[in-house]
């Protein structure tokens, strides 16, 4: 197990502070070291700022205060031209899956790909690379809507991997899932941990984060409230959720 | 290699898609593309043919014809023809006699001879073709040719002085007339194909999240939009081009047949340089219109 300061931190955030043009103060001096290959649960009621700090890491919002770096990158000066391939090196899934219903599972996967102009050649192999990693061989041609929740995860975890990224951003990944396709997922992301990604997964699941006892980061109107190394969920605020 | 043919494949398929996913819009943006080009074109032609004919009144400015009664005999006629030439104003006179009146008739373009052959008689009187020095004298000449009892009375002679400041007036105001039609027309199908490209990027907002998010660039994004608005300004362009490049001749010849005085000629060298210049606009139009299309929506 990976601790805060073991390592040259991957991503790193230093006094961020996130305020939205309608005066919402999202973030409020925001501090977190991850290291590589680390994996994280960030927990917090909705509006504790979970999905803005996920937003921030990819850049689709600007801190407002502060300093992000991810993979030695400075966020805050990356120019907009480098941006997708800052994306290129993270993958992303969310509660919505994001899938595109006019495409088949093996579309969906190679779409990445190809809008990113990966080599063509490789398409093919890469895309049941990942399908087979994600356990979903010979749904390929299936279309979204023919596929359970879980099995739509699926297609969405396969698509964030065909880039082989370095970090796995996970925004409530089973936040429409049942217990046991939500252990499926979970699973599935240790995996992908265990060969050498850094997963970092906001969820408010609360029996998956007690069991599993990695490191938990909790965050609560917008600012860290805890961190611990091999945290449960347990917070009396977030009981009822 | 590989790259840019994923590029260009994938633009191009996409902008076909969008192309025919909101038709209707799409199909509006081409006509009021064809319908700029067509009023653009049709200016440029018109205007051209009226410079034809200035030009033409603008070498025959310096010459008025005086025509001479046919009680006129020729000695008389020699007489008068002496008598102008030795007004320092004029340069040269030439007899034209009446049947040389009606050679030069005959010539007219879109003239059908048998209509003149059925007159019978040469109902073209003989005339003396004087030229000035300075065109300006041209109106003293004619009030003094009057006088003389030799000259036709029905009418006296061709001089008509306000008839190139007339046809200028008419080349300016048609062209200013036109051209305000025109910019008008061409900020609407900007504005039109901006739209299209709008909705384009509305129904195909999940795919554009998608893509941004698994690290597609900026202008990978932009690419079948642009593309599509240029499909929109060439098809437009095509048509528009097709029936004006089709259309000038037949309307020059019906024209020639209605204004048989008026020198309008078949200028093939003008009309390529008409649709070449139609197809480039539609492309601007399409290119300028996505352009304006993808750019508030990709910014941030």
């Amino acid at each position: 197990m990976a601790t805060v300061m073991s390592a040259v931190p991957q991503i790193s955030l230093q006094g961020v502070h996130k305020k939205y043009p309608n005066g919402t103060v999202a973030l409020r001096d925001v501090t977190l070291m991850i290291p590589k290959q680390d994996f994280v649960f960030l927990v917090g009621p909705s509006g504790a700022g979970k999905s803005t700090l996920v937003r921030l890491l990819i850049r689709e919002e600007k801190v407002t205060d502060g300093k992000i770096h991810v993979e030695g990158q400075d966020l805050s000066r990356l120019k907009r031209r480098h941006l997708p391939f800052l994306r290129r090196k993270i993958g992303m899934v969310f509660q919505d899956f994001k899938l595109l219903p006019n495409l088949t599972v093996f579309q969906n996967v190679a779409f990445a790909l190809r809008v990113t102009e990966g080599a063509l050649r490789h398409l093919k192999p890469k895309v049941e690379e990942v399908l087979s990693i994600v356990g979903l061989e010979g749904k390929e041609n299936k279309f979204p809507d023919q596929l359970s929740g879980g099995e739509q995860q699926r297609v969405a975890i396969a698509r964030a991997l065909v880039h082989d990224p370095r970090i796995f951003l996970a925004d409530e990944p089973t936040g429409n899932l049942d217990p046991a396709t939500s252990w499926e997922i979970i699973q599935l992301l240790l995996q992908i941990n265990a060969r050498g990604t850094t997963v970092l997964m906001a969820t408010h699941n609360r029996e998956i984060v007690d069991v599993m006892r990695r490191r938990v980061v909790a965050i609560e109107s917008g600012q860290i409230v805890r961190d611990e190394d091999a945290g449960g969920y347990h917070a009396p605020a977030l009981e009822s959720r | 290699m590989h790259r840019l043919w994923n590029r260009v494949d994938f633009a191009f398929s996409s902008a076909w898609q969008n192309f025919w996913r909101n038709a209707a819009v799409s199909i509006a943006s081409v006509l009021i593309v064809w319908v700029v080009l067509l009023a653009l074109g049709s200016l440029l032609l018109v205007l051209h043919s009226l410079d034809q004919i200035v030009a033409l009144e603008k070498t025959k400015a310096s010459a008025i014809s005086v025509y001479l009664a046919d009680t006129t005999p020729l000695s008389s006629a020699m007489d008068f023809k002496l008598h102008l030439e030795s007004d320092p104003r004029v340069t040269a006179v030439t007899y034209v006699s009446k049947d040389q009146a009606m050679a030069r008739f005959r010539q007219l373009p879109a003239l059908d001879p048998s209509v003149i052959d059925t007159l019978g008689t040469n109902p073209l009187p003989a005339s003396l073709d004087v030229t000035v020095k300075d065109i300006r004298d041209l109106g003293a000449i004619d009030q003094a040719v009057r006088l003389s009892p030799l000259v036709d009375r029905s009418p006296a002679t061709n001089y008509e002085p306000n008839v190139i400041d007339k046809i200028i007036l008419l080349a300016r105001v048609a062209g200013i007339a036109g051209l305000v039609l025109i910019i008008g027309l061409t900020g609407l199908s900007v504005f039109i194909i901006m739209l299209t490209i709008r909705t384009a990027i509305y129904l195909r907002r999940k795919e554009i999240e998608v893509m941004k998010l698994v690290g597609a660039t900026d202008w990978f994004v932009r690419w079948p939009f642009i593309v599509e608005g240029l499909f929109v300004g060439v098809v437009g362009a095509v048509v528009a081009v097709l029936i004006v490049g089709f259309g000038y001749h037949p309307a020059v010849v019906n024209l020639q047949s209605v204004l048989i005085f008026v020198p309008l000629s078949f200028d093939q060298y003008y009309l390529r340089l008409v649709l070449a210049a139609m197809l480039g606009f539609g492309l601007l139009l399409g290119s300028v219109g996505s352009y304006l299309g993808v750019r508030r929506f990709l910014k941030q």
